[in-house]
């Protein structure tokens, strides 16, 4: 068996809340391997945006160690952890969090110019014509729909060709039919850069199409998601 | 009105949600109201002191002053029948000697000769405290004198000490503190000496020949009409020469120039309100865009559009009303609370206090200013529909406005203007600002529209790519429009102002201080006596530090009639007929003089007197080849035909005469020389001590010190309108924080997002700083366009002097908007530097 490429140990999220301190993540370990494509699922308000957000280094454990890619992330300072992300991760979210201010074409290509590689454009250009909008890329995202505003956020994720794809409930704001493109496209990704994929989802069919799912509730894993993936 | 009731209702509910989005728009608007509010208090206080010791500054409810003469004894019995008091004063210049030692000293004075009744308001204060009459009365047959502490100190003088005036013997009994009529300085040529007139009956200083004033200062009784009396002394003196003035208008002179300086503070004011309208039309703006959906949602709940824009106004209007209120309290209070520096800088007497006509004036200013900026805005949310509730749009409430809106919002601004003409009284002058401020305002907006066009294009080009952080900077501009446009336009408008002051007031001072020098003399010399000239010049031509000296003949005459019709009828109240003017003749023109017209007499010529007039004066007052003056010179009537027109030159301080005539016209009369005297400026005190030795009647003025002088009440100008554009910037920036502030929440999201994608905190501060460096940077270019434009029609047509660009101050500008704006840019930089990625995308999930 590979090595883990993600290595949560005893992980602890804790945030000050409007009613005191709350605890988010509980005694979270967890070891994903490479090439793997895990499903994270569990009642709304289990914690399963935040168990995403400490992958990806935008949140900081409490307590804990979280391990991508040999890296502590939980000892890398902001800027580190920026560099970090650019190099072996893409992320998808629910709201698509594309920069208004910019065209497709731009969005798509800033991860690999933060990066200092001359030939952004052109990897960017492949990119979105991988995801069908090639005839759009100088479109801003206020000139596009929901679907393809989706479609070029995961056009920048995939553009750096990372090790790591989180993908956080992609199809959340869209309907069925363009719901389910995106996810062909989101899987057509992982395959075609042999990335890790952790997917957070409602959908049952969609985990179902996961190697693995780890079900949350109440900041923990619960220990009979294993069981369920099964059935 | 049940729809004005309901809007009442819905604004007041919203009303409590507090004024958080509005202190942008209420410290806008309290700035320049309060700004325009103390520069009318302060105005109005000067007026109000002028007004009020306009008779003691005067010396009496009026003066009837004559030249050259006392008032014939049946003009006196007139004057005693027409007025409650007469007092006559007599005013000449003179030298003080002093006998000591065997040694005798000179000192020039100005001699205010008085009766018994000086001065009839207000009292001479004197050292030792003692009154003017026992001052002035018999000490053992011999007259007292009162004297200016500076003279008696230049003269080593001490109480009881003999000094004579022509040939009469005083004693000085005591130094003048103060004279009530003399508050308003007058620009007299020696310090001021004062004895009783009877006592100079044996001087020989008041005779036939000698140049002297006499002034009979009335007190009238409480109820006479002054314009009336004026009508009534102006018929009995229906010679040349009186000059009448009257205490509503003691100091003619100082009230004027505060007028003009104040209205030209309110232009600058009114500059500022505009820069502080971007600030309330963007706040207001962003309000409303906050407000879609709530319009959305009481639109489809039923309301129309004319309850939301009711709605709307009244909340705008009463928190309008809230902000120019706190404007006038501030701009009431501060001057009351700088009354006692206030006063103690001002040369004249003013009386600070709340008047309701200038608060009443800066409230409508600000009325109007906000109802301006703000109807565009409102006038939008006639556009939003229910509809906006279901599309994920941040606007609704944009697109293009009723026409009905943009006529308003016309003759608003319309009634602005003139609002400002009318109480500024500078017309001309307020429509030409005006028209800078607009036009400035337009090429500012279409700047900034061309920038953002501009940028998305640079953004899109392959020039930048590789770049990301410039890249997203420029693209960052080009996205969002209203950053772009408050900015540039408050920040623009706001340098536009400081450039204009620069550029003038260095233009000015250059004018003076530096190009003058060069050509001007050393010394400007009075009252050479006929049989001491050929004895200075010859004294000075042995000096080699003297390069040149000229002189000229000077008499002084009061130009009466035009072609035989009183001058005032024909040229009105052109300056040169203010007062009496020096008069020259000469055989021959002066060699640097142009004739632009006509000819000059023969240098032999003794027919009927000949005038040779100075061109652009003549053109202002209309004369004509061939037209006659007459000018009562030492009272005699010359009438003369101006037959030549020549360029004066009065920049260069040299002798410049406006009138010349043939020397067989004036030859006769008596009078006196002048001369300029040019030298190196090392040896200007050894040549004013051996002038003053050898001819102590002689007054010498220093050019330099006279330069010195005008150079300081410039500088003071400059400041006042310095502190008036400083208020614009300080506006300016107001708006620029409230821009940044709104404009933080979608960096933070922006820099969430930039982190996510990998960007470490200095790139996205960089990508920040560099947006905010590049909009002051437009705005800078632009202010220096507009204010080397302004501060050449300043120059060019106002002042009539030469303009040269300023470059200190323009690049000084430029740095100053960048600084500014990137100050106030990492201002707001620090919460989307420092947020949590997780926490800013998960807000926005
Ligand atoms: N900034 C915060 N401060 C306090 N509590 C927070 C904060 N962010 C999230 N939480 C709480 O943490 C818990 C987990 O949130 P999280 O978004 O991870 O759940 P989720 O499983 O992704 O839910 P959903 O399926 O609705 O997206 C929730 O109870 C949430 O209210
Ligand atoms: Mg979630």
């Amino acid at each position: 068996m590979t090595a883990p490429i993600v290595s949560l140990t005893d992980v602890n999220l804790s945030l000050d809340g409007n009613a005191g301190r709350i605890d988010i993540l509980k005694h979270i370990a967890l070891d994903v391997t490479a090439g793997e494509t895990v499903g994270l699922i569990g009642p709304s308000g289990s914690g399963k945006s935040s168990l995403l957000m400490l992958l990806g280094g935008l949140e900081r454990a409490t307590a804990g160690q979280v391990r991508v890619l040999d890296h502590d992330l939980t000892k890398m300072d902001e800027d580190a952890l920026a560099r970090f992300r650019r190099q072996y991760m893409g992320i998808v979210f629910q709201s698509f969090h594309l920069i208004p201010t910019m065209s497709a074409l731009e969005n798509v290509a800033l991860p690999l110019e933060l990066s200092g590689q001359s030939d952004a454009f052109e990897r960017a250009e492949a990119e979105l014509a991988a995801v069908g909008l090639d005839h759009r890329t100088g479109h801003y995202p206020s000139q596009m729909s929901g679907g393809e505003q989706q479609r070029v956020a995961l056009a920048r994720a995939a553009v750096v060709r990372p090790a790591l794809l989180l993908a956080d409930e992609p199809t959340g704001n869209l309907d069925e039919t363009t719901g389910a493109l995106i996810m062909d496209l989101l899987f057509d990704l992982r395959d075609r850069h042999g990335a890790t994929l952790v997917l957070v989802t409602h959908a049952r069919n969609l985990a179902e199409r996961c190697d693995r799912v780890i079900r949350l509730r109440d900041g923990m894993i619960a220990p009979e998601a294993a069981a369920e993936a099964a059935e | 009105m049940s729809t004005l009731r309901m809007a009442a209702k819905i604004a007041r509910r919203e009303l409590t949600g507090g004024l958080k989005g509005f202190r942008v728009f209420l410290a806008c608007l309290a700035l320049g109201v309060a700004a325009i509010a103390a520069i009318g208090i302060v105005r109005a206080g000067i007026e109000a002191g002028l007004e009020r010791e306009g008779a003691a500054i005067l010396g009496g409810d009026a003066a009837v002053q004559l030249t050259y003469r006392f008032a014939e004894p049946d003009e006196r019995q007139w004057l005693e029948d027409t007025a409650v008091q007469v007092s006559e004063i007599a005013d000449f210049r003179s030298m003080l000697v002093v006998d000591r030692d065997g040694q005798t000293e000179r000192g020039l004075t100005q001699v205010k000769a008085v009766d018994d009744a000086y001065p009839i308001y207000g009292t001479v204060r004197l050292t030792p405290d003692m009154t003017l009459q026992d001052a002035l009365a018999n000490q053992d047959g011999i007259p007292g004198v009162v004297i200016d502490p500076v003279l008696v100190d230049r003269l080593g003088l001490s109480i009881g000490d003999a000094v004579r005036l022509g040939l009469q013997e005083f004693v000085l009994t005591a130094l003048i503190d103060s004279a009530p009529d003399e508050a308003a300085g007058g620009f007299g040529l020696g310090p001021r000496t004062i004895v009783a007139t009877e006592a100079l009956e044996a001087s020989g200083l008041l005779g036939a020949g000698t140049l002297f004033e006499t002034e009979y200062r009335l007190k009238v009784s409480e109820d006479q009409d002054l314009t009336a009396l004026r009508t009534a002394v102006e018929e009995r003196f229906s010679d040349a020469g009186i000059r009448w003035r009257d205490r509503r208008n003691g100091a003619p002179g100082v009230s004027e120039f505060v007028d003009r300086l104040s209205a030209f503070l309110v232009l600058v004011g009114l500059t500022g309100l505009a820069v502080g309208g971007v600030g309330v039309a963007a706040a207001v703006r962003s309000y409303l865009d906050e407000k879609t959906t709530v319009i959305a949602t009481l639109r489809s709940l039923g309301a129309d559009a004319r309850t939301i824009f009711l709605t709307y106004i009244l909340q705008i209007g009463a928190l309008a009303l809230f902000g120019i209120a706190i404007g006038l309290v501030l701009g009431a209070l501060i001057p009351i609370l700088l009354t006692p520096t206030i006063e103690a800088r001002l040369p004249v007497p003013a009386a600070i206090a709340i008047r309701p006509g200038p608060l009443l004036e800066a409230g409508l200013y600000g009325l109007l200013a906000a109802a301006i900026f703000t109807i565009w805005p409102l006038a939008r949310t006639e556009n939003v529909r229910p509809s906006a509730l279901f599309r994920d749009t941040t606007g609704g409430a944009d697109g293009s406005i009723r026409p009905i809106w943009i006529l308003t919002t016309g003759a608003l601004l319309i009634a602005l203007v003139g609002l400002a003409a009318i109480l500024s009284g500078l017309i001309t002058l307020t429509l030409w600002a005006a028209g800078a401020i607009l036009g400035a305002f337009i090429v500012l907006l279409v700047a900034a529209d061309l920038i953002r066009r501009l940028s998305k294009r640079l953004s899109q080009t392959k020039t930048l790519r590789g770049a990301p952080t410039v890249r997203s900077a420029v693209g960052a501009i080009g996205g969002q429009a209203g950053e772009t446009k408050s900015v540039i336009i408050s920040l623009g408008l706001g340098l536009s102002v400081l450039a204009a002051v620069g550029q003038i007031d260095w233009n000015l001072r250059n004018a003076i201080a530096q190009d003058l020098p060069e050509v001007a003399p050393s010394y400007f010399v009075v009252d050479i006596q006929n049989d001491q000239l050929d004895g200075i010049r010859g004294l000075l031509a042995a000096n080699p530090a003297v390069t040149d000296v000229q002189s000229a003949p000077m008499l002084r005459g009061v130009i009466t009639m035009i072609n035989d019709t009183p001058a005032e009828e024909v040229a009105g109240d052109h300056w040169v007929l203010q007062g009496d003017r020096g008069i020259t003749y000469s055989a021959l023109p002066n060699e640097n003089t142009k004739i632009t017209s006509g000819a000059w007499w023969e240098a032999d010529y003794t027919g009927p007197p000949q005038i040779s007039f100075a061109t652009e004066e003549a053109m202002e007052m209309g004369l004509a080849l061939g037209d006659t003056l007459t000018i009562n010179v030492l009272g005699r009537d010359i009438t003369a035909e101006i037959t030549s027109f020549r360029e004066v030159d009065f920049s260069t301080a040299g002798i410049g005469f406006i009138l010349s005539m043939n020397p067989a016209a004036l030859q006769g009369a008596p009078h006196t020389h002048i001369a300029t005297i040019y030298a190196d400026e090392a040896a200007e005190g050894q040549i004013l001590r051996d002038i003053a030795s050898a001819y102590p009647n002689i007054t010498a003025i220093r050019v330099r010190d006279a330069i010195a002088r005008v150079s300081e009440v410039l500088a003071g100008i400059a400041a006042a309108v310095t502190y008036g554009a400083l208020a614009t910037l300080i506006t300016g920036g107001i708006v620029l924080i409230g821009t940044a502030a709104a404009g933080e929440r979608a960096r933070i999201y922006e820099g969430a997002i930039l982190k996510t994608l990998g960007a470490p905190r200095r790139a996205i501060l960089i990508n920040f700083a560099l947006r905010s460096a590049f909009l002051g940077l437009t705005a800078g270019i632009i202010a220096i366009f507009a204010g080397v434009l302004a501060g050449w029609a300043v120059t060019t047509f106002v002042m009539d002097t030469d303009f040269r660009v300023e470059p200190v101050s323009a690049f000084g500008i430029v740095a100053g908007g960048i600084l500014v704006t990137v100050l106030t840019g990492l201002l707001f930089a620090w919460r989307p530097l420092s947020a949590r990625p997780a926490q800013v995308l998960r807000a926005r999930e």
